[in-house]
């Protein structure tokens, strides 16, 4: 298949999947709206992770932390100094953030900013050491930072969190921002930057043998998958509105792990997929924490239960299935063009 | 006339244990050496010294008259030394090109926002890389297995690529490790062949490591032999053959009073 | 602050600490020979808790009855943990199993939370614990006595086990080299086992104690308690149970006195615990008992 039409095909989709996303905010439900928003928030998370974890190999425990300084930072940042006043109730704001405001679009690029900084102060640790000390690491940073969201109450207004943002998160943000991440994420991927990233986790001797730097590879990793990340973390915090520390905890980490491996580590493809299976299912398996009417009889609903069935499926995809859904292949228009031939053949 | 490349009173101490004791070398362009000696002669020490991977205790180590002693691992391939390893080390999940292609990564002309964003620039670059990637692999005789998983290949021609893989590099001194292990007699003299090749075509220096003493005298102009991370010998296959410390080493016998 | 109250914060870190030692001491254990960081093993705490508090409630079992039964049980569950979440990827590759003990840990933590309800329930501290003794100003909890004395006899009779028995031969050769363990005919299967119900019972003992100190559990009460016995673990030198036990003391006594020294800080107290790993792992990755990491 020639690139030009490859390029078309893309071009095509594109138009396809706005086309949609145009519909549903003429006519979609809050509900189906703010599902589709969640959806296209987690692909971002997903997709950044994957960078790390999937492709670099690097087990990164903490993106907690860096998506909830994309949150704070885009909150504080677009949130009027009247607002701020109400919500720092316990003591003032510190300056300067008292005083200053910023279009939700400048917000967003400081949260992906500020969560790039964040990464680049902590690579230096981070990147000295690999596999399990790697993961604890990245873990401890992860829970410093919802400790210090928690402590610092004159910045982050402590666990009372930040209340009443703009709901600017709309479709075309959130979609245009996974958009995006998704094309500028796997171009990188499948330029020689990636290889020279697949080559560190294969076998990270013979890539410093073959003329790669290790330290500044992964730390560009880093730095661009903590960037989308606080930029999704800007773009969660004004879709949900209100948000506080107990939001960015362990758990979310644990619920981007289970999107990229059920999906394929190493995969964008199988991340967006993942992502999507995630809020879907996600959605969907509410029903088990609401009571159910069933004519006479009404089973009760069971909280926790969400968490138990996401564990149940992480750890048979991990025991039965390590590879998830796509493996470390993405899904392509060859691919597909091959399928399409082989199966004309038949 | 400085050498190429050289290795002065280079000593390397793990702990207590002297692994290299100021051991020296020098390799001039174009040359083909041997280095042998029994296991654990502090060969391969050596070999991670010469390209980074270890730091000497004491000692200087000079290419192209450079002082490239503390140099890490990835500059001083980017200043032309390359190796390949003793047990096969490719990037298994990755394909016959791309393994290649890593190669090429240090000298690639556009930054990574030139990539992300799939400027014309960028493209070019990639353009490049994959045609210097297939050349070599054309080379080798295996442009026909350029998208095989790299794992997937049988052992003689992993051992090959790990070679062309050095090279694609363009080193102007390439340290191979122990190339002919396990593999049979066929395959080591096509290997012979083509290391020959390799040298007369672009003029690099090699060093080898080797335990196939045939190999190493067939080969080789000059050998230099180890034994207890120690410089015992130097000379042409023929002196090496005879000479009696040599063979003393390999075999057994009096432990020589090098302490 | 006084000589007194300056006395009650020691005794009180020693015996935050003896708490780590014994959780940690399980961490360390398996990472020994697995090179897994056993994710699930903090909460064994809330296992032990609950299966004790239900054998009271239940069955009204005196403590010196349900306590050693909780233990027991608890060495039981880590057995399985091993058998379901770990045994079948011996082969695969380090991050599958870290992920499958994340995944474990988070199982579990939300089945006691279906099974149970969120609602903390208050532990049944029996009086014997809950006596305080008087020395001049001090006032200490009973408790916090018996908690390093149990234990030092607990650590000892590992020691013992590991450093005197065959089978604590068999796990310190498996520490060292999976494989020529088992080349030597040893039952690496059983030794895991072995190590599993040590590290479990010892956390579940911890657990015990844990819960009496802090009456009120909940289904994710073993998960801070786990991160910080981890890296006390970590401090000492993963791998290395002295270390273990090392680590466990330094940083309960580290945790108390900054609280004590610091008030203002006390909010922090948690981060402290992160903050001190990763300057370890910066400085001093292998810990205190570990090997410098040559270049």
């Amino acid at each position: 298949m020639s690139d030009k039409l490859k390029s078309g095909l893309n071009v095509a989709l594109l138009f396809l999947l706005f086309g949609v996303l145009f519909l549903f905010n003429r006519y979609g439900t809050g509900y189906q709206l703010r599902i589709l928003n969640n959806i296209a928030i987690f692909i971002t998370l997903a997709v950044s992770y994957n960078l790390i974890n999937g492709v670099c190999g690097l087990l990164h425990l903490g993106p907690n932390g860096f998506i909830a300084i994309g949150a704070y930072t885009s909150a504080l940042l677009s949130m009027t100094p009247a607002e701020k006043e109400l919500n720092f109730i316990l003591g003032q704001v510190i300056w300067p953030l008292g005083v200053i405001q910023v279009p939700f679009a400048v917000s967003l690029m400081a949260a992906g900013i500020a969560a790039a900084f964040f990464a680049f102060l902590i690579s230096f640790p981070v990147l000295r050491v690999r596999g399990d000390y790697l993961a604890i690491v990245t873990l401890g940073f992860g829970e410093v930072i919802r400790v210090l969201c928690n402590a610092a109450e004159r910045v982050t207004n402590g666990p009372l969190g930040l209340k009443g943002l703009h709901p600017y998160t709309n479709l075309w943000w959130s979609w245009g921002v996974a958009t995006v991440a998704v094309i500028v994420i796997q171009r990188l991927i499948a330029s020689n930057y990636g290889l020279a990233l697949k080559a560190i986790r294969e076998d990270e001797a013979a890539a410093r043998a073959m003329g790669v730097n290790p330290f500044r590879r992964l730390m560009l990793a880093f730095l661009i998958s903590a960037f989308f990340s606080g930029i999704a973390g800007g773009l969660l915090a004004h879709l949900i509105t209100t948000i506080s520390p107990s939001l960015f905890s362990f758990i979310l980490t644990f619920n981007l792990l289970i999107m990229i491996v059920v999906g394929g580590l190493g995969s964008t493809t199988g991340a967006v997929m993942g992502a999507v299976l995630f809020s879907w299912g996600g959605e969907a398996l509410r029903i088990v924490e609401q009571p159910m009417d069933f004519g006479p009889f009404t089973i009760p609903g069971i909280p926790g239960m969400r968490m138990v069935i996401f564990s149940l499926i992480l750890m048979m995809v991990i025991l039965f299935s390590r590879k998830g859904i796509m493996g470390r292949s993405e899904l392509s228009w060859d691919y597909l063009e091959s399928k399409l031939i082989a199966r004309k053949a038949r | 006339m400085k050498p190429f490349f050289q290795m002065s009173h280079v000593t390397k101490r793990f702990g207590g244990l002297e692994a290299v004791s100021d051991f020296s070398i020098a390799l001039e362009r174009s040359e083909l050496v041997g280095l042998i000696g029994p296991n654990g002669a502090g060969k391969t020490t050596t070999f991670n010294m010469m390209t980074g991977m270890l730091r000497p205790t004491e000692g200087d180590i000079t290419w192209k008259g450079e002082n490239i002693t503390r140099l890490p691992a990835h500059l001083i391939t980017a200043r032309g030394i390359a190796r390949t390893f003793q047990n096969v080390k490719l990037f298994n999940d990755m394909s016959v090109i791309e393994n290649i292609m890593v190669s090429c990564h240090y000298s690639i002309n556009s930054s990574f926002l030139a990539a992300m964003l799939g400027l014309p620039g960028h493209r070019k670059e990639e353009q490049r890389i994959r045609e210097h990637s297939l050349k070599c692999l054309e080379e080798a005789g295996l442009a026909r297995l350029a998208f095989e998983r790299a794992q997937n290949l049988p052992y003689g021609l992993q051992r090959k690529l790990e070679i062309v893989r050095a090279i694609a590099t363009e080193p102007g001194l390439l340290l191979l490790d122990e190339p002919a292990a396990g593999m049979n007699p066929t395959e080591k003299i096509e290997l012979s062949a083509f290391i020959r090749r390799i040298r007369e075509k672009s003029g690099i220096t090699i060093l080898l490591i080797e335990h196939d003493m045939n190999f190493v005298m067939n080969i080789c102009e000059r050998i230099r032999v180890m034994n207890y991370g120690r410089s015992i010998a130097e000379g042409t296959p023929g002196e090496i053959r005879t000479n009696p410390e040599v063979i003393s080493a390999y075999l057994g016998g009096a432990p020589h009073a090098q302490d | 602050m006084s000589a007194t109250l300056f006395l009650q914060q020691i005794i009180n870190g020693i015996s935050l600490g003896s708490l780590y030692a014994l959780i940690a001491i399980g961490y360390t254990m398996v990472y020994g020979i697995l090179r897994l960081i056993n994710f699930a093993h903090g909460d064994l705490l809330m296992v032990a808790a609950y299966v004790a508090i239900y054998e009271i409630l239940l069955f009204s079992l005196p403590w010196f009855v349900s306590f050693p039964l909780a233990i027991m049980a608890t060495g039981a569950v880590g057995i399985l943990l091993d058998r379901v979440a770990y045994k079948p990827l011996r082969q695969a590759p380090r991050i599958s199993l870290l992920i499958s003990a994340i995944g474990a840990s988070f199982l579990m933590e939300n089945l006691a939370l279906v099974l149970i309800g969120g609602v903390p329930k208050p532990f049944p501290r029996p009086d014997f614990f809950s006596r305080v003794i008087e020395v001049g100003d001090l006032h200490i909890l009973v408790l916090t006595i018996y908690s390093p004395i149990v234990t030092l006899l607990l650590v000892l009779g590992l020691f013992y086990i590991v450093f005197k028995t065959r089978a604590g031969k068999a796990m310190r050769a498996a520490s060292l080299d999976f494989e020529a363990t088992r080349l030597m005919g040893i039952n690496l299967d059983r030794i895991i086992a072995l190590t599993f119900l040590l590290g479990s019972s010892l956390a579940a003992a911890g657990g015990i104690m844990w819960a009496m100190k802090y009456p009120q559990i909940n289904p994710f009460m073993g998960v801070l308690p786990g991160l910080k016995a981890f890296i006390a673990a970590v401090i000492g030198g993963i791998g290395n149970i002295v270390g273990a036990v090392l680590g466990g003391f330094l940083l309960g006594l580290c945790e108390i006195l900054i609280v004590a020294f610091l008030p203002d800080l006390a909010e922090y107290r948690d981060a402290f615990a992160f903050l001190i790993l990763i300057g370890v792992l910066l400085f001093r990755p292998t810990g205190i008992m570990g090997e410098p990491l040559t270049s």
